[in-house]
């Protein structure tokens, strides 16, 4: 709370944190190498440690996935890279200005910012913001930084209510008065900006979405079990997986997951789990290797005696999907997410978490999870 | 019933040939007593009329062949009508053919088709014969070609070159007499191989216009000259002197001897053309034959315009003038003042001797043992060898070459075929050079990028052979170049039905699918018909044949030769177009469909030399295509084209290489903001960064900047690149696809 004061008030006088320092000197070595590659009238190159699957490890010890050594050469001169290039320097260039400014901005803010038509020509520096939100993480692992050390900061998305205070850019949020909305999970949620006070829940249940959450919000599960519910509004933002990681680790709340079954909410788990395969360098603030997956299974189809019409088939993108996910080696060697998604397959379709409302609307809250969590019956 | 019935068509079809020959025989037995009668020389022109009329219904082969298969084979079916002929009755009409007889109806044999290729048959016969005299006189040859329209379809074609002359006994032989040469009975490169070419050609003439062939040579400045008016007495094959009473006419050497030619009406150039201002050069020795024919002045594809502009590419140390009917003048300049080495004569090879051939020269020789006749008459055979093949074929090799019987000579001919002899050897042919095939190509062939390559000798049939293969790539093709009033005239003279066919016959490098895009360009119909055009239809017409961009619709233009003599007819059974379209030029950056040539502006010449061309026929148009021989070939056209191929690709790296300039110009100007912002820079040295990174770019990219910074001049030619004997010309204009 402190600090954010300092750095609104530093946007006159630019006084810069620790973070930001180090930022700033990370970004300055970028620029000088550029300048020592012309220097030497050398072709100037960057080395983007690469971001895909082929670079990532399973770390068996630690559970989580883990970016490799691997690097991308990026080079000025090269017709085909030559774009990427500049728009990394000019990504880079943003971050040093809102830094400098103690400002932070959206993604999208940042895009507006770097978005010009390059001189003498009709070509503009980026087309989509989904280019500048690449080159932000290109950057990121480039100098080792966040995005909130870069001054940058995606939209909000995920709720959260349950027995929990916490402290918000000095503000107090009692996280059991939320009405219906519940609390608005910021895109940085680092110590510096959200800050525990008073936790007495003893778990987490995280589910898919939004409207999932209001169904367990509206029949107050978090009040009668004791625990913090929280949605990631489909795949979880990082503010959403930082905080879940947070509150496992300083306040040891285990976590439950109910997702759809299907791929995707594999994934999502997968996610949660051991981190992503694009963001695998934040695995180790994101990650929880000890999450759990409750729900839904394919095997509940049957134990729910679940009626053919909330059947959804599997297309051939799911199939392959699904079968993508079963070889990855952090599920390779559990036979029961083999069988689980053996099962899934042989099913031939998929099923949403909204489809046990067929049972009755207050299914999922008052029948379906109880008892999952009673019999522990849940997915590592 | 059935013999019968065969019997009838039979008949008839012999009835018809010998009425169609009978109908030729007369005509020309008009022509022969005009001559005659022209001539004096009574007594040889009518021998007996009647019996020559007789005579000449049977001389057709086909004709007697029918004669015999007249009486049914069954004597009870032989109709009941009276025998028309009885052996003896026939046998009164069976006699020699005489080989002027024989061409003189199969004229077509010798190129002589049509009036079209008959005028260039004739130019090019006795253009071959020039540079062959030339060659051998070890004189840089110089020729002069005219072609005068006398009129009802009717051209005087003179030839004159600067050889050595002919003297004055042999000039009615050479020009008078088929079959009569220097070059049949030897194994040598040279142009002309039979003998029968010139005279022919002035048989032809004979026939078509009764007019005699003209011959003037002079041996040297000092010497007078010999004037002959010569016609072939097709009967005897014999030549027969008009003027001079039968013995040609002198005319004084210099000043003096000019005047009388003027006086008689005889053409002679006795000067060489000179520069401004320089005293012109007398021709000293030379000859000129003087032809008039029936025939037909086209130009384009196949005329001897063509002709002679081939002749130019594979002869660069030849100069030729040439006048055209329509009395345009075109000279071609030769390249080099060095003139081919002397072709040497060898003997033949055992491989490549027939067995029939074999026991001619068994009866013919003068050695005195079978081993001598053997290491004698052959090349490659050494006395051991001659052993090697007489032990093989169980003869002795002290034995009598002349007594060697029919059984023997085959058990000879088997020994050789079965024994090892080396490769003749190759030093007798002589190719043209990598060096002159360039300078050939470039002083005709317009175009950016030449290479040549010249393949070691190899052998086929025991005849040593050399391929030689030039490549041309880029330029304009002649469709861009022809000028209105030209294709007015090649319009108004074409008898192409349709002006797509018009297009694809008269240009070289126009296929149809660049007809297509002119058509289409043009806005007019394909079938249309190319004579009935309106003028402002021509002016179209033109315009659409400028602006189209033919490069890419053009196919390759194929320029074949045999010892540097152009190939203009039969392309596709040549196996020298065969091995071009069995080439994958796709590799080498061509476009090409299976089965055609490739397109592009190409234009691709190879030159085969050889002791002896296998041709397919006597009209010389298109080389056999042993595997000996398609093999060089292929590795021939391989090497140009590898090193096509290295050229395009540096075309389109060059070209790459300045759009990834401008790409980096671009992005530069950014980066040097990007890192001045993050560096706290100010404008100087925010500038200082970007031209350093200038400087790079422009390093980087240095290939891209010699061709665009040095507009006009030649690029530097990479010599380890290519290799040897590429030629590059830098194209100033040539727009950028």
């Amino acid at each position: 709370m402190a600090k954010k004061t300092k750095s609104k008030e530093a946007a006159k006088a630019a006084v810069l944190t620790d973070k930001d320092k180090k930022t700033l000197k990370s970004l300055r070595e970028l620029a000088s190498e550029v300048a020592s590659f012309a220097e030497r009238s050398r072709a100037p190159h960057l080395d983007v440690p690469s971001r895909s699957l082929s670079n990532v490890k399973f770390n068996q010890s630690q559970k989580i996935i883990e970016m490799g050594s691997g690097t991308n050469r990026r080079e000025l001169f090269n017709l085909s890279q030559a774009k990427a290039y500049m728009q990394t320097l000019l990504v880079g260039s943003g971050a040093k200005r809102l830094i400098e400014q103690g400002k932070t901005t959206s993604l999208r803010g940042l895009y507006y910012m770097l978005k010009h038509t390059i001189e003498g020509t009709k070509e503009e520096t980026f087309d989509e913001q989904s280019e500048t939100d690449g080159m932000i993480e290109d950057v990121e692992v480039l100098l080792n930084s966040m995005r909130e050390e870069l001054h940058l900061y995606a939209k909000n998305a995920g709720s959260m209510v349950g027995n929990i205070t916490l402290v918000d850019s000095g503000d107090e949020i009692d996280c059991t008065r939320m009405g219906s909305g519940g609390y608005t999970i910021p895109s940085i949620v680092e110590p510096e900006v959200v800050q525990f006070k008073n936790c007495k829940a003893k778990f987490i249940l995280h589910v898919e979405k939004d409207t999932v959450w209001r169904r367990f919000n509206e029949d107050k599960f978090w009040v009668k079990h004791n625990c913090i519910l929280t949605h990631g509004g489909g795949q979880p933002p990082r503010g959403v997986r930082r905080l879940l990681n947070r509150l496992h680790h300083e306040e040891g709340l285990p976590i439950y997951c109910v997702l759809d079954n299907d791929p995707w909410g594999y994934y999502i788990y997968s996610v949660l789990k051991q981190g992503s395969i694009n963001l695998a360098y934040e695995s180790k603030r994101m990650a929880i290797p000890a999450v759990r997956y409750l729900g839904l299974r394919s095997s509940d189809y049957e134990r729910c005696e679940l009626t053919p019409s909330v059947q959804i088939k599997l297309n051939d993108q799911d199939i392959k999907r699904a079968k993508q996910i079963a070889a990855y080696p952090w599920f390779e060697k559990k036979k029961p997410w083999q069988k689980e998604i053996d099962l899934m397959l042989a099913n031939g379709f998929k099923l949403e978490v909204e489809s046990l409302i067929s049972k009755d609307i207050s299914y999922v809250t008052e029948e379906y999870v109880p008892q999952r969590l009673e019999e522990g019956d849940f997915l590592d | 019933m059935c013999a019968s019935g065969k019997g009838v068509p039979t008949l008839s079809a012999a009835k018809s040939s010998r009425l169609g020959s009978s109908q030729k025989a007369l005509d020309f037995d008009d022509s022969a007593e005009a001559a005659a009668k022209s001539n004096g020389h009574g007594a040889n022109g009518h021998a007996h009329p009647e019996k020559a009329n007789g005579s000449a219904a049977r001389s057709g082969g086909e004709a007697a062949v029918g004669d015999h298969d007249e009486p049914p084979a069954d004597d009870a079916d032989r109709p009941a009508t009276k025998r028309r002929a009885t052996a003896e009755s026939m046998a009164t009409k069976q006699r020699d053919i005489s080989v002027s007889e024989f061409f003189a109806k199969n004229r077509h044999l010798l190129g002589f088709d049509n009036p079209r290729k008959a005028l260039l048959t004739t130019v090019k016969e006795a253009v071959d014969n020039s540079l062959d005299a030339c060659e051998e006189a070890g004189i840089v040859p110089e020729i002069w070609v005219t072609i005068e329209a006398t009129g009802n379809n009717r051209f005087k074609v003179s030839v004159q070159d600067n050889g050595p002359g002919i003297v004055k006994k042999q000039i009615p032989l050479i020009f008078g007499k088929l079959l009569y040469g220097s070059k049949f009975h030897r194994l040598r490169m040279s142009r002309g191989q039979q003998g029968i070419g010139i005279s022919a050609a002035g048989m032809y003439g004979m026939l078509t216009t009764g007019k005699p062939v003209r011959i003037i040579s002079k041996l040297s400045p000092k010497k007078p000259a010999h004037y002959f008016e010569l016609q072939i007495d097709t009967k005897r094959n014999m030549p027969e002197i008009i003027n001079g009473k039968g013995e040609g006419e002198d005319i004084a050497a210099g000043e003096k001897g000019h005047q009388q030619m003027q006086k008689q009406g005889i053409d002679w150039v006795s000067h060489y053309p000179a520069a401004e201002g320089k005293e012109p050069q007398e021709v000293k020795s030379g000859t000129r034959v003087t032809i008039e024919l029936e025939g037909r002045f086209i130009g384009g594809r196949g005329s001897v315009g063509e002709y002679l502009e081939e002749t130019a590419i594979a002869n660069p140390h030849v100069t030729l003038h040439y006048k055209d009917a329509e009395g345009n003048e075109v000279s071609y300049q030769r390249s080099t003042r060095d003139l081919p080495p002397e072709p040497k004569e060898i003997k033949p090879h055992p491989y490549g001797v027939e067995l029939g051939r074999l026991v001619t020269m068994l009866k013919d020789t003068t050695a005195g043992t079978t081993s001598a006749f053997l290491t004698e008459s052959f090349s490659r055979v050494s006395s051991s060898v001659a052993k090697k093949i007489c032990d093989a074929a169980k003869i002795t090799t002290r034995s009598n070459p002349r007594r060697i019987g029919r059984q023997e000579a085959d058990a000879l001919y088997q020994a050789i075929q079965n024994t090892r002899i080396s490769p003749p050897a190759t030093d007798c042919l002589v190719p043209i050079g990598e060096q002159l095939i360039l300078k050939g190509l470039h002083q005709v062939v317009p175009g950016e990028f030449y290479c040549a390559a010249t393949r070691p000798p190899a052998v086929y049939r025991g005849n040593p052979f050399l391929i030689e293969v030039g490549l041309a790539y880029g330029g304009v093709s002649s469709a861009q170049k022809v000028s209105l009033e030209a294709l007015t005239e090649l319009l108004g003279e074409t008898d192409a039905r349709t002006l797509r066919q018009f297009l694809m016959n008269t240009f070289d490098g126009i296929g149809s699918e660049a007809a297509d895009k002119i058509m289409t360009e043009a806005q007019m119909g394909t079938r249309q018909s190319p004579a009935k055009l309106k003028k402002e239809e021509i002016g179209q017409l033109h315009a659409a044949m400028r602006n189209v961009n033919l490069s890419e619709g053009q196919s390759m233009q194929v320029l074949r030769y045999a010892n540097r003599v152009p190939l203009q007819f039969q392309p596709a059974a040549c196996a020298i177009t065969q091995a071009v379209i069995a080439n994958n030029w796709r590799s080498y950056g061509l476009s090409q469909s299976r089965g055609n040539l490739p397109q592009g502006p190409v234009t691709i010449m190879v030159h085969m030399a050889s002791v002896w061309v296998p041709f397919t026929s006597e009209s010389k148009e298109a080389i056999a295509g042993y595997p000996e021989i398609q093999k060089e070939l292929r590795l021939g056209l391989q090497a140009v084209g590898r090193k096509l191929g290295m050229f395009l690709n540096r075309k389109i790296k060059v070209r790459q290489e300045g759009e990834r300039r401008s790409i980096f110009l671009r992005y530069l100007g950014e980066v040097a903001e990007a890192v001045g912002v993050i560096e706290e820079y100010d404008e100087k040295k925010k500038t200082a960064l970007y031209e350093k990174l200038l400087h790079v770019a422009k390093r980087k990219t240095v290939e891209a900047d010699t061709r665009l910074d040095d507009r006009g001049k030649k690029i530097e030619a990479a010599e380890e690149d290519f290799g040897e004997n590429v030629l590059i010309v830098e194209q100033p204009d040539t727009p950028h696809p």
